[in-house]
């Protein structure tokens, strides 16, 4: 009997800090929502995370990244030297080798406003090609793609994201 | 005994439908988290804007260098209308704003105005030889453009108190007193500019 009074106890103690706990997860979720949608990323890295190569040989690997709705970033190529290239790295020292970024060729663009100014930007999703060489070993990769967002009316700062990739040299 | 099983069962059902519920309340607040948040609210030429939290309150206070390293200070501007408008060399949209700020600049200069455009392009203090380089682009923008009127440095070390700048251009407009009136997010419209202005000014119309 006293052992059943225990685990009611218990029972209700637990539902009280689960709920509090919901609770506190959620008050803050919504701030961190706020803060993110304060400067949401224009890009997003999409696919592979993980990705197996022959170690010391060239492999190209096809990393596919998507451009928020609305939005667009500049081309590698976009055709004026003011503006900013969108731009795909490899940090040194982590076994894994850029040896070339093939980049898509950038869509034709105009803003409404000024339909003479032809923009060369990506939109949507996007597949940039990445000539790699990897030592032997598992490798994580943390890519950095840079890039300059626009909309219709605005422009965001240049911002960088990571495109992490789990590189298995064989 | 069977009493307090069924208590029990009770207390866990209820755990379980609170659990359940706070479980579906986090993902779709997740949801809308993850979901993208347009960059500016308005249509090019609309009029809607969101209230800037500076309007009716003094334009924080700056001293900035200009392109030749003189310090310019907001408070030198004392008594004089004000756009003070953030822009970079690689906004598309600030290039269509500038030829309008222009005109409307040379339109009300008489009147006492004036524009201070503040450039939110990367400077690179640690390197002389890039900084060099990065301020030569935006002379020759500020060149190419004509632009009349001050064009000031390093937007970033103001941006905290001109509320983050995270959309170009960006311009506030502030009366003779020092107050800001008006503030504009993104690429408006000419005619929208101008009425600014001319509250700014403290005209009617």
């Amino acid at each position: 009997m006293i052992v059943t009074r225990q685990v009611i106890r218990v029972a209700v103690l637990a539902a009280i800090a689960l709920c509090a706990a919901l609770a506190q997860a959620q008050g803050p979720l919504t701030e961190r929502a706020g803060r993110q949608a304060a400067k949401p990323a224009a890009v997003e890295y999409l696919y592979p995370e993980q990705i197996t190569v022959p170690a010391g040989k060239p492999s190209t690997v096809a990393l596919h990244f998507r451009v928020a709705p609305g939005r667009h970033i500049n081309s590698h190529t976009p055709g004026d030297a003011d503006l900013i290239p969108t731009t795909f790295s490899i940090p040194e020292g982590s076994g894994v080798r850029l040896e070339k970024a093939v980049y898509p060729p950038g869509a034709e663009f105009s803003l409404p406003i000024d339909l003479m100014t032809k923009l060369s930007v990506y939109s949507g999703e996007f597949i940039l090609r990445a000539r790699i060489v990897a030592t032997t070993g598992n490798h994580l990769v943390e890519a950095q793609l840079r890039y300059q967002a626009c909309d219709n009316n605005a422009c965001a700062p240049p911002a960088t994201i990571t495109a992490a990739i789990d590189v298995i040299g064989n | 005994m069977k009493r307090n099983a069924l208590a029990v069962t009770a207390v866990l059902f209820v755990l379980a439908f609170f659990a359940g519920l706070g479980w579906t309340n986090l993902k779709f607040r997740q949801r809308a988290a993850a979901a993208p948040a347009k960059l500016t609210p308005v249509a090019v030429g609309a009029t809607r804007q969101p209230i800037s939290p500076l309007q009716g309150k003094p334009a924080p206070a700056f001293t900035l260098e200009d392109l030749s390293g003189k310090k310019v200070s907001l408070a030198d501007y004392k008594g004089k209308a004000l756009v003070i408008n953030f822009w970079a060399t690689w906004c598309v949209p600030c290039r269509i704003e500038t030829p309008w700020l222009i005109e409307l600049r040379n339109r009300y200069a008489a009147q006492g105005f004036e524009v201070l455009a503040i450039s939110a392009d990367d400077l690179d203090r640690r390197n002389p030889a890039r900084l060099s380089g990065e301020k030569q682009q935006i002379a020759r923008f500020v060149q190419k453009m004509r632009m009349p009127y001050p064009v000031l440095l390093d937007a970033d070390s103001i941006s905290k108190p001109y509320g983050g700048l995270d959309a170009l251009p960006t311009s506030f407009f502030v009366d003779r007193n020092g107050t800001v009136v008006a503030a504009q997010l993104g690429l408006t419209s000419k005619d929208e500019i101008e009425a600014n202005i001319k509250k700014a000014l403290g005209r009617k119309n």
